[in-house]
Parts: structure tokens; sequence; C-alpha cells
């Protein structure tokens, strides 16, 4: 339905639902034209890096995996290899191949949560899953089935599923053996499966004629799509170690949000994620899912954030792939963990978390204790892009009525996955209209 | 009864013990160990809503412990009968996050995954403040809850029995 493009109105979202966390979202249109957006996010600030000041080295990992429920491992991740680059430790391939694994794990079941429970509705007209479950029965059900494998695998290496704590500086507490991973394999090879029918199930959606000129940011890696290690690279020519990142990069406050915002020195917005993560690392995808890609009308670099759920369904059939891949050339390490020997130094890190690069660094001190500690989530990072979508999507369809509006700006929010819990957490959307 | 035993009746205690008023379920797990039968699986969960489904898959009768934002008076206990009805406006807790408990039983029905049976004792909550201990009101209802569920249980193993010889 149309609305007339001048008219003084008022549009206002008390929640805008299947986002992970709480802010809220302004859309000021005057004479025509979308004259601001603001992505507010009013959750307390929750002061982790503050919190992690004066802790032990060896206490990171359980600290920032509080910081989400959903990606845990992507803070730990990031937490111990920043550690671990302060310390100068190496560690074995297999405890880099269980860090990958776990890795893995946490896509699978972030990437099938999003893509079907949250998502999902946006395309297929209903309010949310528990509607769409019961014509989509099946859909569901494969998204519980691909979460619950992803699940298993946070649990095996992990400990847990939420929160996990099995991971430490050096290795893990304690390592799987090789039928503990075999029972795995049998559910991932099913989750594979269903993370095929997933993908070509979203194929069939209607997508929104929209295109962004994105400067892409993720990590790359000289042999594999990167999950754990990289350089950071962008579309534009930035390539860049870990410890580079705040030469590069920069977060400013905003008056309207309690989360800051990142953005590149030189050219400002860029966009973090899995359609920056699947541009730059298309060519070390393996052929088979690059042929899956393209059977699913993926290019090498997809431009419309609307298709960004297919590029996490790509994600998910790689993750079920590589897990297997991981879990068949297992041989347990020497020892499960190297011990730590503290000193005085600095650590960076960047890891792929399922929205994007996740950066840490903590400054220890002759003991390891924490003097310092600086944490950019893919979320923070990916602020300015939403509200630049917004900006386009709202101008494109500035004549359409409210509830149609509403409904493409919340979907446009969501091609992003924003995990506002972790960048400060969720939505009111007022439009305003003057 | 080992893991892989399927349990007898399920009771879920959902919260997070550090949240205030949030403890109530994981305070009624600890008050009902040992007061119900072997075969009765207690389960205590504070994260991934959407897990319920699968901890409920063999489908045996349920009980979920849970604590709300007050909307009468702090302390009051409700029984609620989910099996054919959601959970009434007012005493789905709102959540920030994806997927709370309402929602969750709500796909669970919507996907024909409901246990045979799902009752749920909710407590209004006073606070929910980070690290606070439960308030007076809802630390006095943990041992009358947990009496009820011993006693509900009792019930349905009776009526399952009764079923079984029938």
């Amino acid at each position: 339905m149309r609305a007339r493009p001048m008219a003084n109105r008022t549009i206002r979202v008390d929640y805008i639902a299947r986002v992970e966390g709480e802010s809220s979202l302004e859309l000021h249109i005057g004479n025509g034209k979308v004259d601001a957006v603001r992505l507010s996010i009013f959750e307390p600030p929750r002061f982790f890096e503050a919190l992690l000041r004066g802790r032990g080295f060896d206490e990171v990992l359980d600290i920032v995996a509080r910081i989400c429920g959903i990606c845990p491992i992507a803070y730990q991740m990031s937490g111990v290899h920043a550690v671990e680059d302060a310390l100068g430790i190496e560690v074995e391939e297999p405890i880099r191949a269980l860090r990958r694994l776990l890795y893995c794990g946490e896509w699978i079941q972030s990437h099938a949560l999003h893509i079907v429970m949250l998502h999902a509705p946006d395309f297929l007209g209903y309010p949310d899953a528990i509607a769409m479950a019961r014509d989509h029965g099946d859909a569901v059900q494969r998204a519980l089935a691909l979460k619950k494998t992803g699940n298993e695998l946070l649990r095996l290496l992990g400990g847990r599923e939420i929160h996990p704590i099995n991971a430490r500086v050096g290795g893990f507490y304690r390592v799987p053996n090789r039928a503990e991973l075999a029972l795995v394999a049998e559910a991932l090879k099913h989750a594979r499966d269903q993370a095929v029918k997933t993908l070509r199930w979203t194929a069939g959606f209607s997508f929104p004629e929209f295109f962004r000129d994105y400067e892409f940011v993720a990590l790359r890696h000289p042999d594999e799509y990167p999950m754990n290690a990289g350089r950071i690279v962008s579309s534009a020519g930035l390539n860049i170690a870990a410890s580079d990142y705040e030469t590069e990069f920069i977060e400013r406050q905003v008056p309207y949000s309690t989360a800051l915002h990142s953005v590149l020195k030189e050219r400002d917005t860029y966009l973090v994620g899995p359609m920056a993560r699947y541009a730059l690392n298309w060519d070390r995808l393996p052929p088979d899912i690059r042929a899956l890609s393209d059977e699913v009308g993926l290019e090498p670099i997809c431009r419309n954030p609307f298709r960004s759920i297919l590029v996490r369904g790509v994600e998910v059939v790689y993750a079920c792939d590589e897990a297997l891949r991981l879990i068949a050339d297992y041989g347990p390490p020497s020892r499960p963990f190297v011990p730590p020997e503290p000193r005085a130094a600095i650590g960076y890190a960047c890891t792929e978390a399922p929205r994007g690069i996740l950066y840490h660094r903590y400054r220890l001190d002759s003991d390891g204790t924490i003097l310092e500690a600086s944490l950019v989530p893919p979320t923070a990072q990916n602020q300015d892009v939403i509200e630049e979508d917004l900006r386009e999507v709202a101008t494109a369809g500035l004549d359409l009525d409210e509830e149609t509006l509403k409904a493409r700006c919340e979907q446009s929010i969501r091609n992003h996955d924003p995990c506002i819990s972790c960048a400060a957490h969720f939505l009111k959307l007022q439009v305003h209209r003057t | 009864m080992t893991v892989a035993d399927k349990p007898s009746v399920l009771v879920v205690a959902i919260g997070n013990p550090d949240r205030g008023d949030d403890g109530f379920g994981p305070a009624v797990a600890q008050r009902l160990r040992g007061r119900v039968p072997p075969t009765v699986r207690i389960l205590e969960r504070s994260g991934d809503a959407l897990a319920l489904i699968e901890d409920w898959n063999s489908s045996p009768p349920v009980i979920i412990v849970d604590a709300m934002t007050p909307i009468t008076k702090p302390g009051r206990v409700h029984r609620l009968d989910l099996t054919h009805s959601p959970l009434p406006v007012g005493c789905s807790p709102r959540s920030s996050h994806a997927f709370g408990v309402a929602e969750t039983v709500e796909l669970a029905r919507s996907l024909g995954r409901l246990p045979q049976c799902l009752l749920a004792y909710v407590v209004e909550g006073e606070q929910f403040g980070t690290g606070a201990p439960l308030s007076l009101v809802v630390a006095e209802a943990v041992g009358d809850v947990a009496e009820r569920i011993a006693s509900e249980v009792l019930t349905i193993l009776k009526a399952k029995e009764k079923g079984r010889h029938a």
C-alpha cells in the first residue's frame, strides 16, 4: 500500500523483535527526505573492559564468555589468541584444529537461529517464527536440528553450550577423544543435509532489488576460510595485522547510543560479517561449496544485504563440512594445554565471530594482571552501515504506508543480524515525518 | 537413573541465581533434589530457551519453574497448565532476546512438539538486580512451591501407574 510521501506522520514501533538486545530506531523524514537515522542502543553500558582490569590473564575466557549467550566462543577465541599473543604461546596443530571445530559449532548454531527463526519470517510475511512454523514446520524443525548439532559441538569442546568453560589459555582443560568426536560427526552428516535444504529453501525467497557499495572488512588466511586466524583485509586494499587494528580503526561516541561506533579512520563506514567474509574469501571455499553458492544465485561478491541470508546459509554448509574434515583429521595433542608463563606484554587478536570480526587487545603486567582491555564487537562496527542501509531503504520506500515501511526497515536491520547485547542490547522504531 | 533413561517426570527450573528473584527456579530445584523419586529428572536452565524443546523431546510430563515480573503482588505463585493454552497475557516474561520461555512453548505447540503434559509454576518477583539474593517474599515461596511440585509429581506418577495397570 502507498502513503502520501509528504504527509506529516509519526510511525512508532515499541519493540522490533528478532534481534539480540535492546535498542531503538528513529527515522526523521521531512519534506519527502530522510533527514536523520539513529540506531540508539539504550542498553546500559556493560563495562566489560573495565571489569577485566585487575583480573588475571587466566580469567579472561570465563569473563568474556559472559558477554554474549549466542557467540561466547567468538569472545573466548579472540580472548585466548590475544592473551597467547601477549604471552608468546604457540599451540599444537590439534589444539588449533579443536578451536576451529569449536568455532564451526558456534557458526552453525548462531547462523541457523538467525536464518530460520529471526530472518526468514521477514521474507515470508510472518510476524515471527511461531506463526511461520504452522506453515513451514519442516524448515523450523531443520533449524532446531542444526542448532542442536552446533550446540553438541559447543558442549563437547566447550564443556557446555552457554557460557562455555573448557577453553583456556594455552589450549583446553580437557580435549576430546576420537570416539566422542565420532558421535558428533554422525550428527554433523545429518546436519549437513539439513543445512543444504535450508539454503535451498531460502533461495526461493523474494529479495528486494537493493545494492550497496560497501567496503568489506574481514580476515583473510593464506589457506583457509577465516575463523581464528588471518590478516585484516578490506575490499579497498587494507591489509594489516591485528596489532595494527587501532591504527586504522577508531571507535567514536554518538550522543544517542550507549554503544561505540567503530569506523575506518581514512574512509569511515565499513561492513563486517558473512557478506564481507564471503566476498573477500570466496576463493577459499571448497569447489563444491562455491558450486552450491552458484546454484542458489550467489555471485562471488554479494552487495545486496537482503541476500545475506543466503551467504549465512552457505557458511552453515561450509561449517558442517569443515567440522567433519577436522574431526576426520583429528589426532589428540601431546598435552591438552601449554602451561602459560605470565609476562608484561600487549597481545592482539581478531577472529571471525558469526557476525564479523571481533577485535581484542590486552595489556598485561609482569604477573599477568590485566592492566587494560579493549574489545570491539562486530555489531559496533556495523552500526553505521545499518544506519546507512536504513537511510537508503527508507528513502526508496518513502511513499510506503507505515506498516510496510516499518517491516522493511526491520528486515533491513536484521540483514546484519545485530547482536546489540554485545555492542553494549533492543529496539523501538520511531519514524517522524514533518 | 542414568542420563539415557527416559525420566518419568521432567522438572525444568529456569533462572539465574545471581539475578535476584530470577533465582527462584534454581532455588526450588535445590529444594526438590532428594525429595522426589529418582526417576524424576531435575534440570536447571539459564540460557537458551529454545533448548527446552530438546529437553522435553521424549515427552514425559514436564513441570517448568520460573519467575516473572510482578503483575499483582510479588511472591504470588501461579500454577499454569500450558498443555492446551498459552501463557496468559501478563504472565509471558518479556525477554530482550529472541526466544524466551513463552515463545519456545508456543513454537513447540506450532510444531506439535509439546510434551503430553506441561505445567508451570511461576512466581511474581520483586527485584532482579545483578548479584542480588532472592527477595524475602520470593524466598518464602520456595519451600511451598517445592512441596506442591513434589505432590504434583506423586499424583502424576500414581496416575501413570494406574494407567499401566488399567
